[in-house]
Parts: structure tokens; sequence; C-alpha cells
């Protein structure tokens, strides 16, 4: 395996411990405290979000003004508001945005398995219906 | 089960998505890991290496086919700028795909570490409400939990992004896309939970 290979999954792996950890502390993998934050009666997890972009927008400044990465940008297409909707009613009803599923089952909250399973199913039926029906580009990849 | 204050918790967001930059070379973005386990399992390795080029391979593999039919110097220079001209930092080649479901087991493993003891492992979800929810009924949990799973897969995949990639990483960057995606699920989750929250 090539030593950059290496690198990426060192990489995620830390990436990923830091992020269940982080996101099991801060109560985002809680369905109560997610359903406390859509319905305003708890502010940790907004507060926990806007922080995080706080931070983030210097430091990608910063980055971009030194050595100009080639990030893929991110326009509206046809599917951005649609299909954020309904990530947005699946969120509330499961509790789980797609880290969380797999932060749950970690912690024993085994219903998580059942979220991670419908995921997967949904991602690979969008692909589906993309390329039955919708056609368009979806930003990240080159289609006909 | 206390949590970290919010201010705690957005600094520890922030700091995952930039060792993310740091480590990987890329943007954190979760959904776009399950579309890649998703496309590996269903078309196989080829084409699921194929949506991991980066644009500067795109145009060195299109220019390769182009000059294989219309022979060499069917490509004018330009192309060979673009592709030459590629910043530090910059994604090269496909990251392994081992990196996406070690991402998902990385996770798991986060949140096991976060779960001090006497919390005992549950088929359901260890949260009141949602237990209110279904009425105490399995078969009804995971029902909603796979309903609710099936709309964020293919909500996130259909908008390109989820909390990470649109949420956190792009809007941060100022990316429109990324703007509207999240007013979109936010404000969703915003109307579904006072829905959800008057049948509890």
């Amino acid at each position: 395996m090539s030593p950059r290979a290496l690198r990426d999954l060192a990489g995620v792996a830390l990436v990923g411990l830091g992020l269940g950890y982080a996101l099991s502390r801060i109560g985002f993998s809680s369905w109560d405290e997610v359903h406390a934050m859509f319905t305003f009666q708890k502010f940790d997890l907004l507060i926990a979000f806007v922080v995080g972009l706080v931070v983030l927008v210097p430091v990608w400044a910063v980055v971009r003004k030194i050595s100009r990465p080639r990030w893929l940008s991110r326009p509206i297409h046809q599917g951005t508001l649609a299909g954020g909707l309904l990530f947005g009613v699946g969120w509330a009803l499961s509790g789980a945005c797609p880290s969380i599923a797999a932060v749950q089952i970690g912690e024993g909250q085994f219903g998580g398995l059942f979220t991670l399973a419908g995921m997967f199913g949904g991602n690979f039926l969008y692909s589906v219906a993309h390329q039955r029906w919708f056609r368009w580009s979806a930003s990240t990849c080159v289609d006909d | 089960m206390t949590y970290w204050p919010g201010w705690i918790g957005g600094i520890a967001l922030a700091l995952v998505m930039i060792v993310h930059w740091f480590g990987v070379g890329r943007m954190m973005a979760v959904s776009g890991r399950v579309t890649a386990i998703v496309d590996r399992l269903r078309f196989g390795r080829a084409e699921a290496e194929d949506e991991d080029m980066s644009e500067a391979e795109l145009l060195a593999a299109l220019r390769a086919e182009t000059e294989a039919a219309f022979g060499s110097g069917a490509v004018r220079e330009p192309a060979a700028q673009a592709t030459d001209a590629r910043p530090s930092g910059a994604r090269r080649s496909p990251q392994p795909f081992l990196t996406h479901p070690l991402l998902f087991v990385a996770m798991g493993v986060g949140g096991l570490l976060a779960t001090t003891g006497g919390a005992t492992p549950t088929w359901m979800l260890r949260s009141e409400g949602f237990v209110s929810l279904v009425g105490g009924s399995q078969v009804l949990a995971g029902l909603v939990l796979v309903v609710g799973g099936v709309l964020v897969g293919f909500g996130t995949r259909m908008a390109g992004g989820c909390t990470s990639g649109h949420g956190l990483c792009g809007v941060s960057r100022g990316e429109r896309g990324s703007l509207l995606a999240t007013m979109a699920f936010f404000g969703a989750g915003v109307i579904t939970s006072f829905v959800l929250g008057s049948l509890l």
C-alpha cells in the first residue's frame, strides 16, 4: 500500500473516531436532543453548528489564500432544494444525519441499524431514480 | 447524560473538518462516502473509481481517449495547461475504497468510547420522545427508522451533500448550493419535528 493510501486511511480513522466521539458528547446522536433542537427547546446543537461555521469560515479563507486548493464548487441544481427537504424530513423522523446511525450503533442504540440500512437503501434508490428519470448533473460527477 | 456546551461542540466539529482537510486532502463529506460504497456495490471496482476521479484526472483520461480515437495532436494544448496547473493540496488520486467503510466503523468506535458504562444496549433508541412516538413498539420503531433512513439517503444524494459536506464545509465556504440545501433540510426538520411533537 502506498504511503499516500496509508495516510488517507490513518486520517480517516482519526477523523471518524473524533467525529463519532464529539457527536455523541454534543448530543447529536440522541433523538430527543435533535428533536429539541428542531423545536427550539434547546439550543446547544444549534450553537455547536453555528460555532463550527464561525471557526471554519476564516480557516478556509486562509487555506484558500495560501494553497489555492481545487475545491469542488457546490452550485444550486435541480435536486438541491427537493433533496434537502427530503433529508430534513428523514432527519427529524430518524433523529439521524448520515454520520449518526453509525455513532448510535457504537453507543448500543441498535435502532441505528435500521436507519443505516434505510440510508444505504435510499442512496441506492436515488441513484436508480436519477439514471431513469432525472438525469441532471448532481455537480460532483460527470454524466452524459 | 450531560452533554458538552454548544460552543465546545462547535469547536470540536470544526476541528474534525480541518483535520480531514489537512489529513486526507479533501473536504469532509459523509454522504459522499455512502454514495461511494453504494456505487462500488452496484457497479464494481472500475465505476466506483471513476466517481472518485478529480477534474484533472478526468481531463487527462478524456485527452488520452480522444488521442486514441483521433490520433495524437487531436487535443489542443489549453487542456494540458489545465492538467498541469494543479495547486498543492488538491486531490490527485482516488482514495482507497477502504477509507469509506472505515469512516463508519471509526465513528461507531468513537460513539462507543463516548458512552460511559451503565448504558444498556437496546434495539430501540435511548430516547424517551422516540419511544413514546412509536408507542413502545419495536416494529413501529424499526419502520419509522427505516423510512427516515431512506429519506436521509435519498435526499442527501439528491441534494449532493449532508450536514458535513453542505452544512458545515459548504456553507462556511460560501457555496450557494450548500446554503440552499442547508436551509431546506433545517426548515424541513423544524416543520416535521413540530408535527411529530404534536403526536408525542
